[in-house]
């Protein structure tokens, strides 16, 4: 499937589970001793930090233009001239895939931020004040629920891409990839922070500190945030899987990067009609985007590991 | 359980109207001008303004939107760019049923096995059987459709090299060519539903009346199907919505890898020709499909749990 669904756990489960760790929080060690004491979390979060090293080192150790293209290899097998081989137009497969991890990358870190930013800010609102913050926060959550999976990332993308890489060029065109995906993301990470900051606000130190004169505002930057930061994180982790996956289809469409850039889903798309010559081409970008995914997939779920001692 | 209905009526209704809204909406604000755009080089200040009418461009915005919705509750999907004069739906009632029947042949077929080794896997939990559905049905699920298919293709030519009967690679017209798109389409949503009947059947055998329904006596299959099935299978069906979701995104793959002439092949093919109007179409089209899906859902879940009706 192209998106995976993300209904294992409910947001109840999720803010629960969180909760019974933040609030044990003080007591027990701390989230990096535990992460340290899972192997899973251990593995991938190296793993992802070495895919993020190799996105942002790689291009400056491996110097070759992965736009040029050399006619006198055309669909070649991996070779001392060419590492990972070259694709149809004779471009070096190394270099275009290195190129097309900072695009799903720099899309992950765009479409987090927006989601974080908002799905947060929004949801502390909601869930603290109630009210008509609430009461709109739920229509317009709904309102973009209505679309299934990555419909109106597509119908964004296939609108308004052409006219936005004509203005703003290739990093504008991520920039949109990056906002339409996280359009329909951002209002569940509202609903997780939202039913967690609930929860919090009826917890005794909370009275405590209001008690003590603490305003709105001192509550929740001190009181809250701190205490819904692992929600956060866990839930942005496990996003960046579908988000990920999200600009690989949208690429593979047409809908995302233009040429020359690269990306791991245009790799495929263009990689895919010569298949019978050379399948290596078509599995080089397929196994990375499915590292890709398993290092997300289990940071994620240790992550949720982590912050739920119950569960194991 | 009328109160139910109802109040599932009125989110269904506010559901519709959100989609054909913000689908609305992408297209009126969508930079540049569909009229230039459609006449080309022809810069007749006349034509242009009678082709502005035609579409009805010219009027209120919040007109425009009363005309679309009104014109969709009549099945009418507005004008193409591309092709002048002709209807939207036109263009892509053909991709209606090739889509509907990969697409629903691919969740009958999960249906059909995901269920069946979710509860076998819950029955034997940690048995070595167990370990196997769930590392097979992990990697099911976590690798892309997109993956799957040079995957497939090479297991199509491992079958060519042996004689062995081997379906196409792609292509659209023989029975044949339903294979490679369904069972890749399946695949994904498989694992999902075996990994969830396991872990809700796993969460049902720990019950308590599980245990006295042991207590009782009664036989080992009688136990697992007729009191911790049924119950288990509960929140299976309430995925059964939302995984249609996740068919469309796949179908959007899966037809444009391998030439499946569906919605998602004839989403795209617009998409390249800038047709508008097609792409917004197709969008309200698998929009409504999953909205209503969700409903066929939610009714069954209160047919089948009479705590809901009750209420």
């Amino acid at each position: 499937m192209a998106t995976q669904p993300q209904i294992t756990q409910t947001p109840e489960m999720i803010t629960q589970n969180a909760l019974v760790a933040t609030v044990r929080r003080n007591t027990e060690v701390t989230i990096w001793q535990r992460v340290r004491r899972n192997r899973t979390a251990t593995i991938s979060l190296a793993a992802a930090l070495f895919v993020v090293l190799a996105a942002l080192l790689g291009p400056l150790l491996y110097r070759v233009n992965p736009a040029a293209t050399d006619f006198a290899a055309l669909n070649s097998a991996p070779s001392a001239r060419h590492l990972l081989g070259s694709d149809n137009l004779g471009r070096d497969t190394l270099a275009r895939l290195l190129q097309g991890l900072r695009v799903s990358l720099l899309v992950a870190l765009v479409a987090e931020t927006i989601n974080i930013v908002l799905g947060a800010t929004i949801g502390v609102l909601a869930g603290y004040f109630g009210g008509w913050i609430d009461n709109i926060l739920s229509r317009l959550a709904d309102m973009l629920f209505a679309f299934p999976g990555l419909l109106l990332a597509i119908l964004v993308a296939a609108i308004w891409g052409p006219a936005i890489t004509d203005r703003y060029g290739g990093v504008g065109r991520l920039l949109l990839v990056a906002t339409a995906i996280s359009l329909v993301t951002w209002p569940l990470m509202a609903r997780y922070v939202r039913s967690q900051t609930l929860s919090l606000r009826e917890q005794e130190y909370v009275n405590a500190a209001r008690a003590l004169g603490s305003g709105d505002w001192r509550l929740i930057t001190h009181h809250m945030l701190p205490n819904l930061f692992g929600l956060v994180i866990t839930a942005a982790t496990l996003d960046v899987v579908g988000v990920i996956v999200g600009e690989s289809v949208l690429s593979l469409l047409g809908l995302g990067t233009q040429p020359p850039m690269a990306s791991i889903g245009r790799m495929i798309s263009d990689a895919v009609p010569f298949f019978a010559r050379s399948s290596f081409q078509v599995f080089v970008p397929c196994a990375t985007l499915t590292a890709l995914v398993l290092i997300f997939s289990f940071l994620g779920d240790s992550l949720l590991d982590i912050l739920d001692p119950r569960g194991r | 359980m009328t109160t139910f209905l109802v109040r599932r009526l009125i989110s269904l209704i506010f559901v519709l109207f959100s989609l054909t809204f913000v689908t609305f909406m992408v297209g009126h604000f969508a930079p540049g001008d569909p009229i230039l755009v459609m006449m080309g080089p022809h810069r007749d200040p006349d034509t242009y303004q009678r082709l502005r009418h035609a579409y009805g461009l010219d009027k209120p915005l919040l007109v425009q939107y009363a005309a679309y919705v009104g014109g969709l509750a009549q099945g009418n999907f507005g004008l193409s760019l591309r092709y002048q004069g002709r209807a939207v739906w036109d263009l892509i009632k053909g991709g209606v049923p090739v889509s509907m029947g990969v697409g629903g042949l691919a969740l009958i077929i999960s249906l059909l096995i995901g269920i069946p080794l979710g509860v076998v896997a819950a029955v034997k939990h940690n048995s070595a059987a167990d370990r196997t559905i769930i590392g097979l049905t992990l990697l099911l699920y976590s690798i892309p459709s997109f993956v799957l298919i040079p995957i497939a293709w090479l297991v199509v030519r491992a079958l060519y090299d042996a004689k062995l009967p081997a379906p196409p690679i792609a292509g659209w017209g023989t029975w044949q060519n339903w294979i490679l798109p369904v069972t890749i389409l399946a695949a994904g949503s498989t694992g999902y539903l075996t990994r969830l009947t396991r872990s809700t059947m796993i969460e049902t055998l720990r019950q308590e009346y599980v245990r006295t329904a042991r207590a009782k006596g009664l036989r080992n299959g009688m136990v697992t199907w007729k009191h911790a099935f049924r119950n288990a299978l509960l929140p299976v069906i309430t995925v059964v919505g939302p995984s249609v979701a996740f068919l469309i995104t796949g179908a959007f793959v899966v037809e444009n890898l391998l030439k499946v002439p569906g919605i998602g092949f004839l989403t795209v093919q617009a998409i390249g020709q800038r047709d508008y109007p097609v792409i917004q179409g197709t969008t309200v089209l698998l929009g409504v499909a999953v909205v209503l899906m969700n409903l066929v859902t939610d009714l069954a879940y209160t047919v089948l749990d009479p705590r809901i009706r009750l209420e």
